[in-house]
This record gives structure tokens, C-alpha cells and sequence, in this order.
């Protein structure tokens, strides 16, 4: 380890990280940054190409969709995270337990994992939105629960590496309790590679969330959000090619950030993946 | 080897089994709704439990369950509720479009991924390695339906080159037929094989670095040689393996792609059920689309065992 930081280890991290926080800072502070509201409509200036009034020009119905991109952010990011960590915390759970117990425990939840892998993603979320109802929090629950299967694989692996440590065996000769060892020792130590895969996690995330609303499961109308965006402008695309590139752009970016993070932060931490 | 297939026949049995289950519960899980949306929110409590009792509905979910897999083992998908049509022989006819689609999806990746991701390897930290990385980075971020927009855009609305949607089956014309195929299964195939350029490019890159490899080197065989002979057919292992991960990937993603090109094929269908509310339909589509997840993994499984004679032998079979 050396004392100087090391930018080209970490550039692709920093880049992504770069891309990323800005979307934050659209989506947190989007009512202040947006030049207009993602709502009003203004029948004189329907379907207008890109205007020193309308950056990005407006929609079918006359709305600013620059200011629906900005605001578009929140939904995807709240998403992204609330999913994200859902299948992070009950994966970890998941896969600890499995890996700690052991034997029956293990085999039960690890076979049911490995059933719920042998979905496609996509389709689960689906099957799942169409029975929960097409809401923001029913995405988020069903994008969760694709995500449990792969968390609890690598919270599984991880966990099993670690029992094997010998400050394992020495909390358990001092008799530290189970819930107790988990927490204070098993836990710090598989939450780097656990971190890694949120960031993957937080860009397919992304990718579901806007399948979801594109196809009107999602977040529903005048609520804009950009796969709901993407779906409207594909009606338009003769009139204006930029309902369809600026919400597609957004996602695309958003989620080469979060790609950025991830490749950057397993090479950066994995000495054997450099090449 | 007799073995290795016997076993892996019946965990594909055992996984389509459970799948089913599954599929069923995460349909079920609200229950009473489906009379509801059949018949419309004006319809009485009387009509709903007449709705139910006719078909079953009002049982226990278990036994709404073994009746529904008993019919299915029979052929008998049971009948949409919304147009009373037999859900099986409309899968029949819609199964085609979606092999289709897939398949051509998943040579169109293969085709891209497997020569560009092993020359990124041969010629490492050189320009194709960084041009053909920067590529899958860009690509593996693109949504397949954005993609499938832009594609639309550029070749059906501006260029006018291909048709914007619709579909004519394979039978009848051909050329038409591909014409129409083209689009969808870019759009599938460009972003597949984003991730398999990287993955055979990875696995390319630790198979050149073993110590056969030098051997092979050292001995003065040529380089064109050692590459095709001693390291495409090693580095092909991993790489079918997340190539079966990724046809299971595109099987799901006719959801999507479908729905945006109008193709009559099993993930509109899927479309259909949900929006409707319509259950043996959503079902009996989302089964169709596991099988073939399902099936996808067989073969490659099977394939694998075949190329690396260790997979049938020992504890893996």
C-alpha cells in the first residue's frame, strides 16, 4: 500500500463516481435544478424541437423534457437503491445462515435460490408486478427479489471462507453467541465483494426498473420516469427523435456510471484482475 | 456418460417441476382479482363467485395447483378468460416466432462476441483489445429497448430500409419474414453480446497465460496454430457456460422486444395475460418461456459435458 493515492488504479471508480453523483444531484435537488415543471402542459408548444426555452424541446403534450428527464432521475434512483438493498440485505441473510448452519438449512434455501436463478430476471419481475399491481414500490419489491438469488450465492462463498478463519473459532471457544459472531465477525469481512455486486446490482437495477415502466408496469402516467418517457416518445419518434434519445441517453449513461463503479472497484480490489 | 445424462434429465425434470410451482404462486398470490378484471369492477359478488366456482377458482390453491399441472401434462393450457380461447393451441402457433427471434438473437451475439472477444485477447493492450473493450463497455450499457428504438429510428423512419414492425411467418415468406427479424433480434443480439465479448476475451486471456500455451510457444508452432488448436477450444468452456446464462437472458427479454415490434410471439402473450388479468394465459406463456430457459441450459450442460470429457466422469455427473 502506498501512501500516495493511486489515480489510474481508481480512474474507472472515479469516472463512474463522477457520473453518478451528478445524476444524484439531479434527482435530489431536481424541483430547484429542472427550468420547469415535468407537469405543466402548454398546448401552444406541443412536440417542439430544442429551443433556448425548451433545451431538449418539449413532449406530446406540450411538457419541458429536459425538466422530465431531471425529474425522471428520482424514481430510477429510488428504485435502483430500494431494490438494490432489498436484495442485499435478504441475500446476505439468506446466505449467511445458509452457509453458517450449514446442512439442511443449507440445502433448502441454497435449491431455492438456485430456483429462483433459473428464471430470466426480466420475466420475474413481470410475473411478479403483474400479481403485486403496477406501482413505484411493487417495481421495487419484485426488482428486489430478482436480486436475492445472486446476493445470497456470494454471501454464501464469502461466509464460507471466513468460518474457516481461525478468529472464528476462537469467538466461538470463548463462547460468543451465534447472532453475535455473525455481526462482529462474519459480517465485516464479506461486505467488500457484497459491495462490489451492489454496484452491478444498482445498474441492472436501473435497466429493470425502466423495462418495467417502459411496458406500463411501472410508475404510471403523468409520473415521468424514463422508460414510461421512452414508451410515450416512441409514438412521436417521426415528430421528435428527442423524446426517444434524451430518456434512453439518461439510462444509458446512469448506467455505464454505475458499470464504471463496479469493473473499477473489483479491479481496484482485486490485484489479480489486473491485466 | 449414460449417467451424466440420466442425471441431468432429471434435475431439468425436478427444476421445471418447482419452476411450475413457483410460477403459480407468484401469479396467485393476490387472490380473487382475476374474476374481478375479467368481468369488470361493475361485476356483483354473485357474478364473481359464479365466475370462481365455474372455474375452479374458490378451491385451495394446492388444488387449483395439481389440477392446473395434470391439464397442463396433458396438453391442456386451459382457456383465456377474457376471449374463451384455448390457451394451448395459441401457444403452439406463437412458440415459433419466439425460438426464432431468440435464436437469431443469440447468433448474432455469439457471432460478434466469440471472434472479436479472442482477437481483444490475442492482441492484448493493443488498439482492437481497447477498441473492442471501449465497444462492450458502451454496448452493455445500452437498454434493449432503447436500442430497439434507435434501430426503428434510423433504418424504418429515416432510411426506410426495413419495416417498422409486424410479422409474416418464416413458412410463407422467408425473405419477408427477415426482413421483419432483423431489427428484433439486433436489438437482443447487439446488447448480448456485450458480455460475452468480455467474457470470452477474459477466458481467452487466462487460457493464453497457462503454461501449454508456452509450451506450445516454445516449440516454435505457430501463432495463428496454438491459438486455434490449443486455446479457442479451452477458452469455449466458460464462455458456453455464460453463453447458456445469456440465451436464458434473451428468452426473458422478448418480453419487451416483442411487444415493440408487434411479433405475435410467447412474450407478447405474457403482455397480454398481465394487462388483461388474464391467468391460464400469463401462466401458461411464462411456463413456454421457462421451458425454453430451462431447455437452453440442458443443452448447454450436455454440450459442455461433451467438449470436457471430466464432466461426465466423477462426483460433477
Amino acid at each position: 500500500m502506498t501512501a500516495a493515492f493511486d489515480f489510474h488504479r481508481w480512474r474507472l471508480v472515479i469516472l463512474g463516481g463522477v457520473i453518478i453523483g451528478c445524476i444524484l444531484i439531479a434527482a435530489i435537488f431536481a424541483p430547484w435544478i429542472a427550468p420547469w415543471s415535468p407537469y405543466d402542459l402548454d398546448y401552444t408548444a406541443m412536440l417542439q424541437g430544442p429551443s433556448a426555452a425548451h433545451w431538449l424541446g418539449t413532449d406530446e403534450l406540450g411538457r419541458d423534457t429536459l425538466s422530465r428527464v431531471i425529474h425522471g432521475a428520482r424514481i430510477s434512483m429510488q428504485v435502483a437503491f430500494i431494490a438494490a438493498g432489498v436484495g442485499l440485505v435478504c441475500g446476505t441473510v439468506i446466505g449467511v445462515t445458509a452457509a453458517y448452519f450449514g446442512g439442511i438449512v443449507d440445502l433448502v434455501l441454497m435449491r431455492l435460490m438456485e430456483l429462483l436463478f433459473s428464471f430470466p430476471a426480466i420475466l420475474l419481475a413481470v410475473v411478479l408486478m403483474a400479481s403485486l399491481g403496477t406501482s413505484v414500490v411493487n417495481a421495487m419489491i419484485a426488482i428486489g427479489i430478482v436480486f436475492i438469488p445472486g446476493f445470497s450465492r456470494l454471501a454464501r462463498a464469502a461466509t464460507e471462507v471466513v468460518l474457516r478463519e481461525q478468529y472464528v473459532e476462537s469467538a466461538r471457544a470463548l463462547g460468543m453467541g451465534h447472532l453475535r459472531i455473525l455481526f462482529r465477525e462474519i459480517m465485516p469481512n464479506i461486505l467488500a465483494p457484497l459491495l462490489v455486486e451492489a454496484a452491478v446490482a444498482f445498474s441492472y437495477a436501473i435497466l429493470l426498473e425502466s423495462a418495467l415502466s417502459f411496458l406500463g408496469l411501472g410508475a404510471q402516467p403523468p409520473e415521468p420516469t424514463w422508460g414510461n418517457m421512452l414508451n410515450t416518445g416512441r409514438g412521436f419518434m417521426a415528430q421528435s427523435a428527442m423524446l426517444s434519445l434524451a430518456p434512453g441517453m439518461a439510462i444509458f449513461l446512469t448506467v455505464l456510471g454505475f458499470n464504471f463503479i463496479g469493473d473499477g472497484l473489483r479491479d481496484a480490489l482485486d490485484p489479480h484482475m489486473k491485466d | 456418460m449414460l449417467r451424466f445424462l440420466l442425471a441431468r434429465l432429471g434435475a431439468f425434470a425436478l427444476t421445471l417441476l418447482a419452476a411450475s410451482v413457483v410460477l403459480f404462486l407468484a401469479i396467485n398470490v393476490i387472490p380473487g382479482s382475476a374474476a374481478q378484471s375479467a368481468l369488470g369492477i361493475d361485476a356483483t359478488p354473485q357474478a364473481i363467485a359464479r365466475f370462481e366456482a365455474t372455474r375452479g377458482l374458490d378451491r385451495p390453491l394446492p388444488v387449483q395447483y395439481l389440477d392446473w399441472l395434470a391439464k397442463v401434462a396433458g396438453g391442456d393450457f386451459g382457456t383465456s378468460f377474457q376471449s374463451g380461447v384455448p390457451v394451448g393451441p395459441e401457444l403452439l402457433n406463437r412458440i415459433p416466432v419466439t425460438l426464432e427471434l431468440a435464436l437469431l438473437a443469440f447468433a448474432v451475439a455469439n457471432l460478434i462476441a466469440f471472434p472479436l472477444g479472442a482477437i481483444a485477447a490475442a492482441r492484448h493492450r493493443r488498439a482492437a483489445d481497447r477498441v473492442f473493450s471501449l465497444l462492450a463497455s458502451l454496448l452493455g450499457a445500452v437498454p434493449n429497448f432503447w436500442l430497439a428504438t434507435l434501430l426503428v429510428m434510423v433504418f424504418s423512419i429515416w432510411l426506410r430500409w426495413l419495416p417498422p414492425g409486424g410479422y409474416v411467418p418464416l413458412t410463407e415468406d422467408p425473405l419477408a419474414n427477415l426482413r421483419l427479424m432483423i431489427l428484433p433480434a439486433l436489438s437482443l443480439g447487439l446488447v448480448s453480446s456485450a458480455l460475452l465479448l468480455r467474457i470470452m476475451r477474459a477466458s481467452m486471456l487466462e487460457v493464453l497465460s497457462r503454461d501449454y500455451i508456452r509450451t506450445a510457444r516454445a516449440k516454435g508452432a505457430p501463432e495463428g496454430l496454438t491459438i486455434r488448436r490449443h486455446s479457442l477450444r479451452n477458452a469455449a468452456i466458460p464462455y458456453i457456460n455464460v453463453a447458456a446464462v445469456e440465451l436464458g437472458f434473451l428468452f426473458g427479454s422478448v418480453v419487451v422486444i416483442e411487444d415493440i415490434f408487434q411479433l405475435p410471439g410467447v412474450g407478447s402473450l405474457v403482455l397480454v395475460g398481465i394487462i388483461n388479468r388474464d391467468y391460464p394465459v400469463l401462466l401458461g406463456a411464462a411456463l413456454a418461456i421457462t421451458v425454453f430457459v430451462l431447455v437452453a441450459n440442458l443443452i448447454v450442460d450436455l454440450a459442455v459435458g461433451l467438449l470436457d470429457p471430466r464432466r461426465t466422469k466423477g462426483s460433477q455427473a
